[in-house]
């Protein structure tokens, strides 16, 4: 098991490096290079000069590289050329909010999707499954800032019973205006997910109903619930851990629409204004922060499935 | 490629049996038809009536104007012809990028392989709309960055389809007919393989033009995507959601019709995909949702 989780992060290491190289290249891309984005456009030459020496510029692309990179890895992404606040203290403050929008839209998600996904799957092809079914598809096909627009227009123009604009407020501190404040948007997210969810639930729960273990089962006298509560629920969940996971890693950082809508100060958000200012290493950083906790993620749910999952060897 | 017509029009029929897929071509022909002739029909998406600003629906504007006293429908109208030229764009950039990619890593194999589709794999661990915002950062906003953009966060999953289809493709007899007569890698490639495999190929431009529509919309609807004044669905929803108290309309039917234009592209996509290769195989693709 050790020996498995160890392989996993030596395999995320490349991973690692080509994207953290990916995202420090693209500076050069920009036209003029860095220098352009730190002096701005109207500076004369000395102040070019000034800055290449200042931010080390004038040193080999791959050295300055590799000392990006060292300086990342002992927590420096640099300092936020337009508020001159460390990028790192930056995402600090907004992974919080992130990861708490993130786990409710993921509980709504998983509380909406699994009863559809149980419903569908239990009466298939009824007009109750193909209604679940025609819903899932709309829940993954509409755009999440036109459902939230909707949301807003319906409970806080209307019905004037919820905020507009969300802030983040920790759930520990004051639970209820927590859920005040980011009920919209966790339910905006949480929708879609929950297509996303029934959809792939249905599926593995239709194909372990129709497993021989089940037909033996039912040949032993055991009624429907506990087949489905003690054995086909346990089978059908082992894949779905691996969707749950996904999605709520794509939530950090692909929340940027939802984010936006709401004007949540969420990650993504971080990532739109430091695009907008051309904010380089806040750019950079938190793109990387956002990637790596993203693989990190993807690496936590492989080692859980292989965990709750005593059929799978770990060689 | 698509060997003859008549197969285009058996397809067609087969594709068209199916109600939601026929609605969804009946609503993208006439989407496309409007935003084709959109200038045309006298419609002006720039013109401002001043004196008429934030208006309901009413006669003269069907959909009502927006904050400027433009009017919203030949705004919606117009937004159409960039959002489908933009998704039309993408589709064929990560086409015309993604295939050669799956195709030479399917057929050399070896080291080629392992480099491109390591690449591919990389492409895929970012969220779509994260790159395609890494990607404005450097290009800096223009139409142009949108359409790459959009077009560069499609290509692992062309990569993905050419390489299966060589993989399987590959050791079927009428390919090893034409290199036992001497063909080279790029004529068995390009003139056997390639001619074969159209049909996922072409299941996945339909399905990520809607992805390439929502992807196009969630930039402008950000900010960063096409500059105004040019009309955009994402750009409309953007403004109009600052007026949600004032001009309800002027968020919702921009968005009604990004919502159905990507649904069509999904149930299209779907039902080609089922006629085609006889089941859905079309999977939400990771992350593509914002």
């Amino acid at each position: 098991m050790i020996g498995f989780v160890i392989r996993r992060l030596l395999h995320l290491i490349p991973v690692l490096i080509a994207a953290s190289a990916l995202i420090f290249f693209m500076m050069y891309a920009v036209p003029g290079g860095p220098v352009a984005v730190l002096v701005g456009e109207n500076a004369t030459p000395e102040q070019i000069a000034e800055a290449t020496r200042q931010f080390g510029l004038d040193k080999p692309v791959v050295l300055q590289y590799v000392e990006w990179l060292w300086r990342a890895l002992n927590g420096d992404l640099g300092v936020s050329l337009h508020s001159r606040v460390p990028v790192l203290q930056l995402i600090g403050e907004r992974l919080p909010a992130t990861l708490q929008l993130a786990a409710t839209a993921t509980v709504i998600g998983l509380a909406l999707g699994i009863p559809m996904a149980l419903v569908s799957a239990l009466a298939q092809g009824s007009w109750l499954d193909r209604v679940l079914s025609g819903w899932s598809a709309l829940a993954l096909g509409v755009p999440t800032f036109w459902v939230g627009i909707l949301l807003i227009l319906l409970f806080a123009v209307e019905l004037r019973l919820l905020p507009a604009a969300s802030t983040y407020v920790p759930f520990w501190e004051a639970p209820w205006q927590m859920l005040r404040a980011t009920i919209l948007p966790a339910l905006t997210l949480g929708l879609y997910v929950s297509g996303i969810f029934a959809r792939f639930l249905r599926g593995s729960l239709i194909a372990e109903l129709n497993a021989d273990y089940v037909r033996t089962a039912r040949s032993k006298g055991l009624t429907e619930g506990a087949i489905v509560a003690r054995h086909v629920m346990r089978n059908a969940m082992l894949p779905f851990v691996t969707i749950v996971g996904i999605m709520l890693a794509g939530f950090i950082g692909g929340a940027v629409v939802t984010e936006a809508v709401f004007t949540y100060p969420g990650l993504g958000r971080l990532v739109i204004q430091a695009i907008s200012s051309r904010d380089y290493p806040l750019i950079q950083g938190s793109i990387l922060v956002i990637l790596a906790i993203y693989i990190l993620i993807n690496l936590l749910v492989d080692v859980l499935y292989v965990y709750i999952d005593p059929r799978i060897d770990f060689g | 490629m698509i060997g003859s017509l008549e197969a285009a029009t058996h397809i067609a029929a087969r594709v068209a049996a199916r109600p939601a897929a026929l609605a969804a071509l009946v609503f993208l022909g006439a989407l496309t038809l409007l935003a084709t002739f959109a200038g045309a029909l006298g419609l002006d998406p720039l013109e401002q009536d001043i004196v008429r600003m934030l208006e309901g629906p009413s006669r003269d504007y069907p959909f009502g104007t927006d904050e400027l006293g433009r009017d919203i429908l030949a705004r919606v109208i117009f937004g159409a012809r960039t959002s489908l030229a933009t998704a039309a764009g993408a589709v064929l950039l990560a086409a015309a990028i993604g295939v050669p990619i799956g195709l030479v890593a399917g057929f050399f194999g070896g080291w080629r392989d392992a480099v491109l589709m390591r690449v591919v794999d990389l492409l895929l661990a970012l969220p779509g709309i994260m790159m395609a915002l890494a990607l404005i950062a450097v290009l800096g906003r223009s139409q142009a960055a949108a359409l790459v953009a959009v077009g560069i966060t499609g290509v692992p999953t062309f990569a993905r389809v050419a390489r299966a289809q060589v993989l399987s493709l590959r050791r079927r007899d009428f390919v090893t007919a034409v290199e036992a007569f001497g063909a080279t890698s790029s004529y068995s490639m390009f003139r056997t393989i390639l001619p074969n495999s159209w049909s996922p190929i072409l299941t996945q431009m339909v399905v990520l033009s809607s992805v390439a529509i929502l992807l196009e919309a969630a930039l402008s609807f950000l900010g960063v995507g096409i500059p105004p004044p040019t009309p955009s669905w994402g750009e409309m929803l953007r403004t109009g959601k600052e007026y949600l108290h004032d001009a309800p309309t002027f968020a919702v039917l921009p968005g009604l019709a990004l919502t159905l234009t990507i649904l069509a592209f999904d149930t299209l996509g779907r039902a080609l995909s089922t006629v085609l290769e006889g089941r859905d195989t079309v999977v939400p693709a990771r992350g593509n949702q914002p």
